[in-house]
């Protein structure tokens, strides 16, 4: 025998409305959470990050000033080799215009060349060929000009010609 | 107006306060402070990877400097580097300088970047013209060989007999290191 028209519903211990808060707060926390995830992860790459450029800074700025020293290097060693060259040539040069002074009548025997100086040996016809021909040359370059002369059985001479260059400092404090 | 409050209804209410409450206590404590923790670190990070992007960038420009450097003067660097054989010096003026004999002097350090090896040199050549040859022909030999004073020439029958002093500037390899 029924004594109710309707049917009943049931119950249940989380209704509806609780169900619909519950809900609610529950992607409320879960997105706050992964926000809070996410900075999280984020701040701990950041602060790795930080931690490796200080090294990689410090490690391209060693390299870097490497680098540069090896240039300044290749550059000194560039620089050295150009002026060796120069050197060499201007030598070559200078031989071989000090040998040009000597007229055909002379014959030089010896030569002697240093920085700053140049003796020559050698065989003159007469005294006057040796201070026309090669001693007023030579006195044109070198700043000091001596020669000795000592006869031969032929009746030519062999000359000793000394010749100097002064210090070009020396001289200007002389002047 | 009578208003009954419903016991489910008040749970509702009492557990949202409650959730509320932790949300915006969460928010507060943890997540704004981490909020701004992370924007100071990128924004730090941006400026550290600006510094690096400059860095890496002149790393390069100095990396192309350098190279083009060792390309276009790869011969002297390579001379630089070549260890002075006198056997084979030698051997390879040995057309032109007759009776070529070597004689180590010594050993000099020169401003503490170069090696010089300072050698002694005896021969005999048919003109001078020989040795203006050899002066130009050592420029561009294997090795960096300055000639310098004191030259002497004398006469020996036909041929001319000549000394020179040579130095062979060379950058050993322990120096390069450091």
């Amino acid at each position: 025998m029924k004594y109710s028209f309707i049917v009943p519903r049931t119950k249940r211990i989380i209704g509806s409305d609780m169900r619909l808060a519950l809900f609610f707060f529950g992607v409320n926390i879960a997105m706050m959470s992964a926000a809070y995830l996410f900075l999280e992860y984020k701040t701990t790459i950041f602060k790795e990050k930080h931690a490796l450029y200080a090294t990689d800074i410090k490690q391209l700025d060693t390299s870097t000033r490497m680098l540069e020293e090896k240039i300044v290097t290749i550059e000194a060693e560039i620089k050295k080799h150009e002026q060796i060259s120069t050197d060499n040539t201007v030598m070559a040069e200078s031989i071989h215009n000090i040998f040009d002074l000597a007229p055909d009548s002379i014959t030089l025997m010896r030569a002697e060349l240093e920085e700053k100086s140049l003796i020559l040996y050698g065989i003159s016809p007469n005294k006057d060929t040796y201070n026309f021909m090669l001693e007023a040359p030579l006195k044109s370059i070198f700043h000091r000009t001596y020669t000795s002369f000592y006869p031969i059985e032929n009746g030519w001479y062999h000359f000793v010609s000394t010749n100097y260059l002064d210090d070009e400092n020396s001289t200007e404090v002389v002047e | 107006m009578n208003f009954r409050l419903n016991y489910r209804t008040f749970y509702v209410i009492l557990l949202s306060l409650l959730l509320m409450v932790s949300i915006i206590a969460f928010s507060t404590f943890a997540l704004i402070p981490k909020g701004k923790e992370y924007r100071s670190l990128r924004l730090e990070n941006k400026k550290e990877q600006a510094v690096i992007d400059t860095a890496h960038e002149d790393h390069d420009l100095t990396e192309e400097k350098l190279k083009k450097l060792e390309e276009k003067n790869k011969d002297t660097i390579k001379a630089y580097r070549t260890v002075f054989n006198p056997e084979k010096f030698m051997r390879l003026n040995r057309t032109q300088l007759q009776d070529l004999f070597l004689t180590e002097i010594h050993l000099t350090d020169q401003n503490k970047s170069f090696k010089v090896y300072e050698v002694n040199a005896t021969t005999k050549i048919t003109s001078p013209e020989v040795f203006y040859q050899f002066l130009e022909k050592v420029n561009h030999s294997g090795w960096i060989i300055g000639v310098h004073f004191p030259v002497h020439f004398e006469r020996d029958k036909d041929l001319i007999r000549l000394s020179f002093t040579m130095k062979v500037h060379h950058v050993s390899e322990g120096k390069e290191e450091k």
